[in-house]
């Protein structure tokens, strides 16, 4: 059973503001009581499964310039920096 | 007694592009967010492109330091959210599932003393922040996308430092490893960057972070060493923590604790597949790899006769080894090493110096060979160096200009000698009570002949005159 | 002339002069203009449509040549990058967001003049089954409009099924392209993980999803697959299909071919309804020569655990991107600090992917990551074995695409697991990164029913071949709209 003060302190961690709480609560409880199942599978012994490449696959090391001005169609772009808020 | 360890980040910045796209590695020339793509910049759908090259490049700093490597390497993403963090993740390696990173276990000598090298891995550098106003009274912070995945290596080491002058000789040696790797420019600014952690005896371990300079480094930790160690004698606890180094007071300062703890949800980054780096691929990166610099001093002293000195000084430092490579054969050697130690050292001792430098390796051949045959004289070729850096002139060029050929025609000598005498009489008389002083008189006949007489003449026709041996 | 034709028809048609591109593309926006209010399968319609069929009858004409699509009007579901148009994830978090380029599969379609006619409606974030997570409003199925048309790609179900558009583009995480295929009755492929390119698709679960095609025959499906497909620099993990060509053959059949029958997908749980339409897909492929042998999956009862927990996973972190900085919609960070403003922003999420992401945060948190994540890694893991020890035994394994019939709106959405439980059967196709196809194949009391085979990694002709031995079986009514 998940508390309402772990989910509450997962929501601040993932920087979601919750107004709604117990709609939310209830629902995330369940979900994660759901995946309790996951204990009855029996798998402790089993090795990942993996994608894997060789190193001759990867990106040859050029400088293509991009073309056209990314930066202009971004937001809070003002002048040469994006503008984000202070820190605390 | 004091335990060190170190946290090195190195940027590879003599790769062409970033680490998982094609925007220019090395950023610094760039006017604000004009180094960026969709990739960089973190668009939604874009995903990355390992860079090949930096892949090679990390697995040669891994071999330089002695490290394992292993069979595949698998990428894992660091969450956290952070203003320069473009996804909100940083893209790291980090060892779950057996070790996945490029590189551990590895160890480097300094000084009779082992550093073991704990972990290698290869990472992308986040976006800059500048901030705007003074830091108390900020609004806004400034986001500059330009450095946001620029290749990284960080070298992490076991505290294995016992004080921080080995910390400095540590850091010295890895620049020098670094650059003849060609992996990295070091002196570029940011380029290489270290924090390290310290703990005393019956205390915990304290991390030390942005320092910007190695100096810095070396003070900080001295400082905390103390700090720990007074605390520690008083029976008062060492809480373990994030310092920083404030460079107006000279100390260490508690860093701001963060609200909650950080929680980076580790896991395999989907959108990069394993690597396999195979036998093949080691073979061919160690047949690429540059000769080390203890193997280039020991080949130095033995095959050319160089003392150990002049050989360490040549071999440490890629810029005057490379000179040295190409301009000597069996017979010079010697007198190029030397050249490059004593008379150019001065003159192309920084950067700076060296990017406006016009000499090259044959300035130094054709140098050498004249000295060595006697056209010309060491201060004259003194004179000829300074010329060849600043104009890249050719020697018989710079030789008739400023007429530094030797004389050695014995009856210019002599009237030069002449004059000499009739001038220095009380010198003349001390010789004849103290024969060694007689190289006083070699001098002013050096002078006299700006430095273009062959002193071995002047020498030998001046005994013959004072009637010495 | 009729819009409801195949996109091979389109072509003969349009090659043999009985059609020009612009009548068509005129058509098919007068019948969105007609019916799209009502089914609300589109976000957005390319008002340049009709200009660039225009173009296209000018290369034809003269003669020029002509890319294989020849102007057909194909629809791309909005969590995937079309440039300079919006593309929105059906979030208000970008509901402003124009992309500055093509993803992959899109630049591939458009460089054989095809026309993208309109992004389609989603679950918001591709996180859901039904569409009435999106924060435009549900898409409707055009069979019965009470009812659900399946998701997240149920936009482009219903545009395909309505005849709004020649085909679609769509994505698959846990069965997002098969299930409101099924739903819709029309052809859903999630390729093998890596045929496709997934560069300009916004990740979601970006380990196991794919963009997947949506059509309304299999023979469409190979055609587009033939120009979607293949390795691409953008995106490290699509493999090289060898420029395989999947029309080639596409009627070799199933004679010989060994089908296995999921016992845990075709037994417990499944409708009387969708059980009986199984039996009878099964009849009509014995029928055709195909042998059949029951398989067990031991891991299908923890899959779809499994599969939540992964994807909450990398949602969580795939998202993390979207803190209005840089891209999102109106909101000013004046004042500010910054933890608080995105904290802020990051309200704009509907409440399924707010969910997801406090998911997401939990599961691979330090104290629980070894009880869920972990885990949840190592069934998917346990299972790719299951089913590959099970390929070698058979050649593809078959199952209902989904275990029950459609169901109505606000059915199942304030019940998350019962919700989840739709996806029992699509999931193991995506957490073990095999591909699957689903075969419209009855209609029944008005509802499609749906068959799904799935078969080994790149073996992705050998399933369109025995779905299109599958889909020739039956002849469906067609969609009453």
């Amino acid at each position: 059973m998940v508390s309402k003060e772990e989910i509450e302190h997962v929501a601040k961690l993932m920087r979601i503001e919750i107004d709604d709480h117990l709609v939310h609560i209830d629902r995330v409880q369940k979900m994660i009581a759901y995946f309790d199942i996951l204990d009855k599978a029996n798998v402790e012994s089993e090795d990942l499964v993996v994608n894997e490449q060789t190193i001759d696959s990867l990106r040859e090391d050029t400088y293509i310039p991009y073309e056209g001005k990314l930066i202009e169609n971004l937001k809070n772009y003002k002048g040469t920096y994006i503008r984000a808020p202070k820190l605390n | 007694m004091a335990k060190i360890g170190l946290e090195i980040h190195c940027q590879l910045t003599n790769l062409e592009s970033k680490l998982f796209c094609s925007c220019k590695a090395n950023y610094r020339e760039f006017s604000p967010n004009s180094n960026i793509c969709p990739i960089c910049v973190g668009l939604p759908g874009s995903l990355p492109m390992l860079n090949k090259k930096a892949v090679e490049k990390a697995t040669m700093i891994s071999m330089a330091l002695n490290c394992k490597t292993p069979e595949k390497i698998a990428f894992f993403r660091k969450n956290y959210f952070y203003p320069d963090l473009p996804k909100n993740f940083q893209i790291t390696q980090f060892d779950a599932y057996g070790t996945t990173s490029i590189g551990h276990d590895g160890k480097i000598s300094i000084e009779g003393k082992d550093i073991r090298i704990k972990r290698i891995q290869i990472e992308e550098d986040p976006g800059r922040l500048i901030y705007e106003g003074s830091s108390e009274k900020t609004q806004i912070t400034l986001v500059d996308y330009n450095r946001a995945g620029t290749p990284l290596v960080e070298i992490v080491t076991e505290p294995d430092f016992d004080n921080p002058k080995q910390v400095r000789l540590f850091l010295n040696i890895l620049v020098d490893l670094l650059e003849n790797l060609g992996v990295s420019d070091p002196t570029l600014e940011g380029a290489l960057r270290a924090d390290g952690n310290v703990s005393v005896e019956g205390g915990n371990k304290v991390e030390i972070k942005n320092v910007t300079s190695f100096h810095d480094l070396e003070k900080a930790i001295h400082f905390e060493i103390t700090r720990q160690q007074s605390l520690v004698d008083r029976n008062i606890a060492v809480i373990s923590e994030t310092r920083q180094w404030d460079d107006r007071r000279k100390i260490t300062i508690s860093a701001r604790k963060k609200e909650e703890e950080q929680d980076y949800r580790y896991f395999l980054e989907g959108d990069i597949p394993w690597i396999k780096l195979n036998s093949e691929h080691f073979e061919k990166l160690r047949k690429k790899m540059p000769e080390n610099i203890a193997s280039k001093r020991e080949r130095y002293v033995e095959k050319y006769g160089i003392t150990y000195q002049v050989a360490d000084v040549l071999s440490s430092d890629k810029y005057y080894a490379d000179l040295f490579e190409k301009s000597h054969n069996e017979k010079n050697a010697k007198e190029i090493a030397n050249i490059i130690t004593t008379d150019l050292m001065g003159l192309v001792d920084t950067r700076e110096k060296r990017d406006i430098s016009k000499l090259t390796h044959h300035h130094l051949t054709e140098l050498a060979n004249a000295i060595i045959a006697n056209k010309i004289s060491r201060s004259s070729a003194k004179i000829a160096l300074q010329e060849m850096v600043r104009t890249g002139k050719s020697l018989i060029e710079i030789i008739s200009e400023q007429d530094l050929d030797n004389v050695s025609d014995e009856s210019m000598i002599s009237s030069f000698i002449e004059d000499v005498l009739n001038e220095e009489t009380d010198a003349v008389k001390e010789v004849k009570e103290k024969p060694e002083t007689v190289n006083f008189l070699v001098g002013k006949v050096m002078k006299k002949s700006k430095g273009k007489a062959d002193p071995s003449i002047t020498l030998k026709i001046l005994k013959k005159k004072l009637e010495i041996s | 002339m009729t819009l409801r034709i195949s996109a091979k028809k389109y072509i003969e048609e349009i090659q043999n002069g009985n059609l020009t591109v612009e009548e068509f593309i005129a058509k098919t926006i007068e019948r969105i203009q007609k019916i799209d209010s009502n089914l609300h399968a589109y976000l957005e319609i390319n008002e340049h449509a009709v200009e660039q069929a225009r173009l296209i009858d000018k290369k034809i004409k003269a003669k020029e040549k002509v890319g294989a699509c020849m102007g057909m009007p194909i629809s791309i579901k909005d969590n995937i990058c079309v440039k300079g148009t919006k593309t929105t994830c059906a979030s208000k978090m970008l509901e402003d967001y124009i992309s500055p380029y093509d993803a992959t599969a899109v630049s591939k379609l458009k460089l054989e003049d095809s026309i993208i006619i309109g992004k389609t409606n989603l679950d918001e974030f591709a996180m859901g089954l039904t569409t009435e997570f999106s924060a435009f409003g549900p898409s409707k199925n055009p069979w019965n409009t009470e009812y659900v048309p399946g998701g997240s790609s149920g936009g482009s179900a219903v545009a395909v099924s309505s005849f709004e558009c020649i085909a679609s583009l769509g994505s698959d995480t846990g069965g997002s392209v098969r299930n409101p295929a099924s739903f819709c009755s029309a052809v859903g492929l999630k390729p093998t993980y890596g045929l496709i390119s997934r560069s300009g698709l916004i990740s979601y679960s970006n380990s196991i999803e794919q963009i997947g095609p949506i059509t309304r025959t299999v023979e469409d499906t190979a055609f587009l697959l033939n120009i979607i497909a293949g390795i691409d620099p953008h995106d490290n993990t699509t493999i090289d299909n060898h420029n395989e060509n999947y029309l080639n053959d596409i009627d070799y059949g199933v004679e010989g071919k060994k089908i296995g029958i999921i016992k845990e997908m075709t037994q417990e749980g499944v409708d009387k309804q969708v059980s009986a339409a199984t039996n009878k897909a099964i009849s009509k492929l014995e029928g055709l020569g195909a042998i059949f042998e029951e398989i067990s999956l031991d891991m299908v009862e923890y899959s779809v655990a499994a599969y939540y927990t992964i994807t909450a996973t990398e949602a969580g972190s795939n998202l993390a991107r979207y803190d209005n900085l840089r891209y999102g919609y109106d909101f000013d960070s004046e004042g500010y600090e910054f933890n608080s403003y995105i904290s802020k922003a990051r309200k704009k999420f509907g409440p399924e992917v707010t969910r997801r992401m406090i998911l997401g945060g939990f599961v691979p948190s330090a104290g629980h990551v070894g009880k869920y994540f972990l885990k949840a890694m190592k069934v998917k893991s346990k299972l790719t074995a299951e089913v590959n020890e099970a390929l070698k035994k058979v050649d593809m394994l078959i199952s209902p695409t989904v275990p029950i019939l459609p169901f109505r709106f606000g059915e199942k959405i304030d019940d998350p697991i019962a919700l989840f439980l739709v996806d029992i059967n699509t999931v193991t196709a995506n957490l073990t990164e095999k591909p699957a196809i689903s075969i419209p194949f009855e209609i029944s009391g008005g509802l499609p029913i749906g068959i799904q085979l799935l078969g080994n990694s790149m073996q992705d002709k050998m399933l369109l071949q025995a779905a299109y031995a599958l889909q020739n079986t039956v002849k469906l009514p067609e969609v009453p709209v």
